[in-house]
């Protein structure tokens, strides 16, 4: 198509469009409306304390545990959602697909941005919390936009292979949330990677969200800019994610409408 | 350039497989069987040229190819072999409220259905009244359109579609909804595109629309284009061919 290249500017209205479009239609007809985004992240967050807290005990330094656990926990649950609303989004839009021309990246893309204006709804919460908690603030948190940058990048990715893959394998859809589980429960969210013996621990750091939680509480909680291997590994397979995850969509978008 | 010709398909064929694989399991079976001799051409070897500022009928039965014409120009599906050439906006008539989405007002589908289409905001900002207008539905425009009937769904999408000003408008089986006083405006819209240069290409297997709006007309049957020229001439072979 002739069409195709030098337009990204020209869909930049459509882009916010469909953006807005999925944070405004979500939560029509609900009576909470918007504030789910706010209140599902904080009732995760009122459970996972109290396990973790009285029954399970996590090292957490200085910080206090719901602290340190919603400094992870707003991250993931943002990852989550993108990938669930992303992995969805070509389906969802079959109506555009099979009839009119617009670049199909856009689709997952606005997925993720619609979720991206949750995290920073939901960051705010945190910072509150912080407050609340007493819990110092340091200028390290002027690296979190670029955790933010190569954590969208890897999310961004994976929805390429996952929302092209979903369109002829719809198995995909029903298995994410399964896996998004076992995935978060791999990843120092709910507890700290002291936990993990040594020797596991180069296994552990394979799963690059383990070092992007890292550096999330490094930089938030502690003052610490993560400069550190396990950190760049997740930069560099993120980076390698996202370029695969493009070229993957591109090659099966042709077929989209076909298939749908 | 130098050419003016606005639409070129060039030996163009198009080939559907029949029966995905939509479910893990069967693509894994399928790694056991014979390959299946499941292949479908929707089109062989098409070519065509049409120039800015004609009215083109694409008449043929169900069935023969004509949508997937419509689709390849619209850049929805691509070519198994060939090459398409398109200069210009494309307008489709394809599906009017295509990506409307039911929970969100009549104002908010115009802006995201706009969009979709290929406008800019600042471009339906300006036109908003008149889409607005033209649909007649400035009583119902904070509503969501899940409570619209069915014909005003279709008149909201039809007034976005025609303000999008394409060089090339592609009408598929639209005006069959609606009733004969939005039909009628319709038809006068799509004339007045004519006027204007926009070369309108029209798909139906009823010759009536075509009869009454293009001067020229294409018979397509069984994937291939089997008759070109004058509309009485080649509606006369279509009748044969049918009957």
């Amino acid at each position: 198509m002739i069409i195709q290249k030098n337009k990204i500017f020209k869909y930049k209205d459509l882009f916010w469009q469909l953006t807005l479009r999925d944070i405004k239609a979500k939560y029509k007809q609900s009576y909470l409306g918007y504030s789910w985004v706010i209140l599902v992240p904080l009732i995760n967050l009122t459970v996972l304390s109290i396990v973790f807290t009285f029954v399970f005990k996590v090292p957490t330094g200085p910080v206090p545990y719901p602290v340190y656990l919603f400094t992870a926990l707003v991250p993931w649950l943002f990852m989550s959602n993108a990938i669930v609303a992303a992995t969805g989004s070509v389906l969802a839009n079959s109506s555009l697909v099979t009839k009119i021309y617009l670049p199909r990246e856009i689709l997952p893309l606005s997925a993720i941005a619609s979720k991206l204006v949750d995290l920073f709804l939901t960051a705010v919460i945190l910072g509150l919390f912080m407050i609340l908690f007493r819990v110092p603030f340091h200028t390290s948190i002027l690296f979190v936009p670029i955790i933010l940058f190569i954590q969208v990048m890897l999310i961004t990715g994976i929805s390429f292979i996952l929302s092209a893959s979903n369109v002829f394998y719809r198995d995909i859809e029903h298995a994410i949330g399964v896996i998004l589980g076992v995935w978060m429960y791999l990843t120092p969210v709910v507890y700290s990677p002291d936990l993990i013996p040594p020797d596991l621990k180069i296994f552990f750091y394979l799963n690059p969200m383990s070092g992007i939680i890292d550096a999330y509480r490094a930089t938030i909680l502690y003052g610490v800019i993560p400069l550190w291997p396990a950190f760049l590994y997740s930069f560099l397979f993120s980076l390698i994610i996202f370029i695969v995850g493009y070229f993957y969509f591109r090659a099966n978008a042709k077929y989209f409408a076909e298939v749908i | 350039m130098g050419e003016n010709f606005v639409i070129k398909l060039d030996n163009v064929s198009k080939k559907f497989k029949r029966g995905h694989r939509l479910l893990l399991k069967e693509a894994l079976l399928d790694l056991f069987r014979a390959p299946r001799q499941e292949d479908f051409w929707a089109l062989k070897s098409v070519s065509f040229k049409i120039k800015k500022g004609e009215s083109i009928g694409i008449i043929g039965s169900n069935g023969s190819g004509k949508s997937t014409i419509l689709k390849l120009i619209a850049g929805v599906l691509t070519p198994t072999h060939g090459t398409i050439k398109v200069q210009g906006k494309i307008g489709p008539l394809i599906e009017l409220g295509a990506g409307f989405h039911p929970e969100l007002t009549g104002r908010e589908n115009i802006y995201l259905n706009g969009t979709i289409l290929g406008l800019s905001i600042k471009e339906i900002d300006a036109k908003f009244d008149e889409i607005v207008n033209f649909s007649e539905l400035s009583d119902f425009i904070d509503t969501p359109v899940k409570h619209y009937s069915s014909g005003m769904y279709m008149r909201l999408g039809f007034a976005i579609a025609v303000h999008v000003e394409p060089d090339i408008l592609l009408v598929d089986e639209i005006l069959s909804v609606g009733d004969i006083g939005f039909q009628k405006k319709c038809l006068d819209k799509m004339k007045e595109f004519h006027k204007n240069g926009v070369t309108v290409i029209v798909i139906s297997h009823s010759p009536d629309l075509i009869k009454s709006f293009c001067k020229k007309v294409f018979l397509i049957n069984q994937g291939k284009i089997i008759g070109v020229g004058l509309t009485e001439n080649i509606i006369k072979k279509y009748n044969k061919l049918i009957n």
